[in-house]
């Protein structure tokens, strides 16, 4: 409006968010004339925005309405007259040298992780990290930002493998990591709302790296997992530059933030087509699919009809469901119900849900699970894409460790001798 | 020296800045969504934020026409229309018009700044948060 119409213009935003976008401002180059009433101002009664009307701004402490008429009124200071970018320094690429114990806690103080201990990336380790691709370690891949409207921050390959080295992974995870990163899409963009993320992989690097996506994939038994959708974290935090209180806004957060509900499809006790193959991808490739909603919402057992029962009790804000089933829950829409592709599925779903709004591809189905239980959890997460791995493999392969790190996995007794083992 | 002692030397971690901003969506994105989409999300440079200048300033608003903008964040229809209120008992020499932005909030609406401009002489918009 200020520039594109040349009309003057009195923002208001709450004085929640005074800070907020006075640092925005700075970092825009130009410092709107705001106006701050108190907050909330959603959901609260009328007289109490008459008073908010009537009284003054908390932040300046003048009467708001004169605050307002005063930002369309006053002429435009030099400053104003000539806006000027507070440009950001270039990152290095090695700190300065410090203590072990002093790094950990730059580390922790600094804001650069998730609050757990992190692996310190010290050449010699980022260097074996980047074994797990040929790819230029100086070749910047994407740029990224938890915010809508700040600065991207960008990133080579070397500074992804420094996060998946933060993150404990080893250079058989980074295929995957590249591909997430590569997306420029941070697990946990900024919103009040709070927003969270799941990611799921699929083909062949699933079985090489040891993913879990039989039983509890999505509970911390599986190292592949863990350190995978901790690095979408890490990388969340350091290149898309998320700040609490800065460029962070998420009122209570959200704990798959964590770890993003890092898992991968059981695409061999499926009935339908791979995940990634239904949205593109061709048959025995590698691949990752982000999905991003609020919440999961409930479980239920049992036909589609009950599905249906389920999504008619429910309003997700963004219209949009996921459902993670059970590979027995698959097996039985299939067999019992006809459904050969989820896709049908998805569409009489949404026909029986008479939404307006709602679409087929909207309401997403991944086979995730053990066959404990023909149980099934719906969320509000809605897919996002899917990105392809194998550019990130190196041509000789997946590079695992000689003796390749893996956590106990379910025990398979097909004959039935194993017994309790402890 | 103890080994917990020696220096050693790491990788910083953070990305390197671009010069590169988002920016609000397109007209045709009512929903806002591709916001939050990095291949579609409109960009824009350092070099073009840099070139960004506030409008001029009014003498007075006494007979102008100020625009009140509800952007669609949850109160703000309710507060524009306070806003409104005030203006008539405080300062009726001062036309106001209150328009509810039918896009989402992160979206452009060129129709309603053209509107403004055309008819109008400065704007409040809000509320944000």
């Amino acid at each position: 409006m200020e520039n594109d119409y040349s009309i003057p213009t009195a923002p208001i935003v709450t004085a929640r968010f005074a800070d907020y976008v006075q640092r925005d401002g700075q970092s825009h180059g130009m410092n709107l004339r705001y106006t701050f009433p108190p907050y909330p101002v959603g959901w609260v009664p009328r007289e109490t925005l008459h008073g908010y009307v009537e009284g003054n701004d908390p932040v300046s402490g003048a009467p708001l309405m004169e605050e307002m008429l005063f930002a369309l009124t006053q002429p435009l200071t030099e400053v104003e007259k000539h806006p000027q970018i507070l440009k950001r320094p270039e990152r290095p690429r090695l700190l300065e040298p410090a203590t072990e114990a002093d790094l950990h806690r730059l580390f922790l103080e600094s804001g650069w992780t998730d609050g757990l201990p992190i692996v310190l990336p010290t050449e010699e380790r980022v260097e074996e990290m980047l074994t797990g691709t040929d790819r230029d370690p100086q070749e910047i891949i994407g740029m990224m930002s938890v915010t809508t409207h700040e600065e991207r921050l960008q990133y080579t390959v070397e500074r992804v493998a420094v996060n998946a080295v933060m993150a404990g992974a080893k250079p058989e995870h980074l295929p995957v990591i590249l591909a997430v990163a590569a997306t420029g899409q941070p697990s946990m963009p900024s919103s009040t709302t709070s927003w969270g993320s799941m990611m799921m992989v699929n083909g062949p690097i699933r079985d090489e790296i040891g993913m879990n996506y039989g039983g509890a994939a999505l509970s911390p038994f599986n190292y592949a997992n863990a350190v995978i959708g901790r690095t979408w974290t890490l990388m969340s935090i350091n290149f898309g530059d998320a700040r609490l209180g800065t460029t962070f806004t998420a009122s209570t957060g959200h704990t798959a933030n964590y770890n993003n509900m890092c898992c991968a499809e059981n695409e061999e006790n499926s009935v339908w087509k791979p995940f990634n193959v239904r949205k593109g991808a061709k048959v025995g490739e590698s691949s990752v699919s982000l999905f991003r909603g609020w919440n999961v919402l409930t479980m239920g057992i049992g036909p589609a009809q009950r599905m249906l029962n389920t999504m008619k009790g429910l309003s997700p804000f963004g219209g949009s469901f996921t459902f993670v089933i059970d590979p027995l829950v698959a097996k039985s829409l299939k067999r019992e119900e006809g459904y050969d592709d989820p896709m049908e599925l998805s569409k009489w779903l949404v026909e029986k849900m008479e939404s307006r709004f709602m679409r087929p591809e909207m309401v997403n189905f991944i086979v995730v699970g053990g066959e404990t239980n023909p149980m099934w959890v719906i969320s509000d997460f809605m897919y996002n894409r899917t990105a392809p791995i194998n550019p990130w493999i190196p041509k000789a392969g997946i590079r695992k460790d000689e003796q390749p790190l893996r956590m106990p996995v379910e025990v398979a007794c097909s004959e039935g001798s194993c017994g309790i083992s402890h | 020296m103890s080994k917990k002692e020696e220096s050693m030397m790491v990788l910083d971690p953070r990305g390197q800045p671009s010069g590169i901003f988002g920016r609000r969506t397109e007209a045709g994105d009512i929903f806002g969504g591709d916001i939050l989409n990095p291949d579609i999300q409109p960009k824009i440079s350092i070099d073009a934020l840099e070139g960004l200048m506030m409008a001029p300033r009014l003498d007075s608003l006494e007979g102008k026409t100020v625009y009140l903008v509800n952007t669609g964040f949850a109160g703000g229809k309710e507060f524009m229309e306070e806003l409104q209120e005030w203006f008539t008992k405080n300062r009726p020499e001062i036309k106001t018009e209150l328009r509810n932005k039918q896009t989402s909030m992160f979206s452009d609406e060129p129709e309603l700044w053209k509107e403004i401009r055309e008819n109008g002489d400065a704007a409040i918009i809000g509320v944000g948060g």
